[in-house]
């Protein structure tokens, strides 16, 4: 036995311990899951504007799991994007080139928006498409 | 002027990478996520702020802040996408070639540019204990604030006098509200502030075109809106009674609350318990310190950092008894209550 094994450190890290608010949260889900499935309005929520401990979030990825779809974006820094096991209620993690979480949402919809193509992105596209069919001819 | 659509696509950010940028930036303003797109529209259709950041009596705390991060991030980004056309601690040029540089921006921008301050202003003796160039501290805030659109003050020294105003205060430091009245100041208070607050600021005005919602201490309200006590991760134990009573008993040991210890975060509104420090790394709470509480007004002359609220000149036994009271309540309620902030503030948009 060393030294340091006789200080009696006992670490208890509350940011494990779930506060509850995980419960609310999924009955909010739901509601805006029944907008969907009724109106076709999407919603979305940010996750870090609630106040969730570590607990919290096992509890609520538990809770959704992960579905059918896993997808990967590069766009400053990495996006990942999964489909929970309830089709239309998409986790959506976005991080800078760093790495760090800059946003962390919850999205109800068909297909969260940067997983789409944007229309800019896209005109762009066909300009650079042509130039370089130009070059091949 | 060029617009910031413009200056991102010249530089081959991608409309999705800049959707994605936009709903980082979302998130951080405290808005619903459902208007990143409409933020996208408003940013990339804004022009570039022509940016003066003035530093008076400080110590380049606010600065290093800003600047010193460890890789390219949301708040650099930002930092691109304003012209800093004068700032003392990061331009090449000195002497009359930087002041020339304020003046002509003063100029050419005038009545649109945001003027940026941190430190404190003193007044004594005619404000002879800061100047440069042979003009006093006290002259250039009143000269450069004059064709300003808003004037942010950066740090605890710029938005309250901080440490130079500290007892018996032998400059007679000032803040800059203090001395600037008919202009709209925002207090972005800290010490120093956290960077993204800063950027966050900024990014607001860009994307509103107007000063974000203050509160009484004119702190942007979707910053400063809560206490670090409503966020912090040892709340828990707090509302169990579970308090260190010492820097090194069974209670410290095992990440108690460190009310007793002298921590200010029931009385102290900032953003440090949700975005941290040291690209996210830990705040002053989870590596074992209590909140100074640097980002409210006079912290540094409030009593010792190490008596509790309670006994400490911070409003004492009143905030104290109503915090206990409501105890687990506010917990609760906290998510509630930063919805329906987030909703009110859509709604204003």
């Amino acid at each position: 036995m060393s030294a340091l094994d006789r200080i009696g450190v006992k670490v208890v890290a509350a940011e494990d311990l779930a506060t509850g608010n995980v419960s609310a949260l999924l009955h909010e889900i739901a509601g805006l899951l029944d907008t969907w499935v009724q109106k076709r309005e999407p919603a979305s929520i940010d996750l870090r504007s609630l106040p969730l401990s570590r607990g919290d979030y096992e509890e609520l990825e538990a809770a959704l799991g992960v579905g059918a779809v896993t997808a990967s974006v590069d766009a400053i820094g990495a996006s990942d994007v999964h489909e929970t096991r309830y089709p239309g209620v998409w986790r959506v993690t976005h991080r800078n080139e760093a790495g760090e979480v800059v946003a962390d949402l919850l999205e109800v919809c068909e297909a969260p928006a940067i997983l789409r193509a944007p229309t800019e992105d896209t005109a762009d596209a066909l300009t650079r498409l042509r130039e370089m069919l130009n070059y091949r001819c | 002027m060029t617009t910031l659509g413009d200056s991102l696509a010249a530089s081959g950010v991608s409309r999705r990478a800049f959707l994605k940028f936009c709903t980082a930036l979302t998130s951080l303003m405290a808005l619903p996520p459902g208007v990143a797109p409409a933020v996208a529209q408003a940013l990339a259709a804004a022009k570039r702020p022509s940016v003066i950041w003035l530093s008076f009596q400080e110590c380049t705390g606010c600065t290093e802040s800003l600047t010193r991060t460890s890789a390219p991030t949301l708040e650099n980004l930002i930092l691109d996408l304003v012209s800093l056309d004068y700032h003392h601690t990061l331009q090449a040029a000195a002497g009359f070639a930087a002041e020339e540089a304020r003046e002509h921006a003063m100029k050419e921008f005038d009545g649109k540019y945001l003027l940026l301050v941190d430190g404190s202003i003193p007044v004594a003796d005619d404000g002879v204990y800061g100047t440069w160039g042979g003009e006093s501290f006290v002259d250039i805030l009143a000269q450069s604030a004059k064709g300003a659109a808003a004037v942010v003050a950066i740090g605890s020294c710029a938005a309250f006098g901080g440490l130079p105003k500290a007892n018996p205060n032998p400059t007679a430091a000032r803040s800059v509200s203090d001395l600037i009245k008919d202009k709209p100041v925002i207090n972005v208070p800290g010490c120093p502030p956290i960077a993204v607050v800063m950027t966050g600021v900024l990014a607001h005005y860009l994307t509103f075109g107007r000063i974000p919602e203050l509160d009484a201490q004119r702190r942007p309200v979707a910053f400063y809106g809560e206490t670090i006590h409503d966020r912090c991760y040892r709340r828990p134990f707090y509302d169990q009674g579970k308090f260190a009573k010492t820097f090194d008993d069974e209670g410290a040991r095992a990440g108690w609350c460190l009310y007793e210890l002298g921590c200010k975060g029931p009385t102290t509104h900032n953003a440090c318990a949700t975005i941290k420090w040291n690209a996210g790394t830990s705040f002053p709470i989870q590596s074992g310190h209590g909140c100074l509480g640097c980002s409210e007004p006079d912290f540094w002359d409030k009593g010792s950092f190490y008596k509790a609220l309670a006994t400490a000149d911070w409003g004492g036994a009143k905030t104290v008894g109503t915090a206990a009271a409501v105890g687990v309540a506010v917990g609760a309620a906290a998510a509630y209550l930063g919805r329906k902030r987030q909703d009110r503030i859509s709604k204003e948009e």
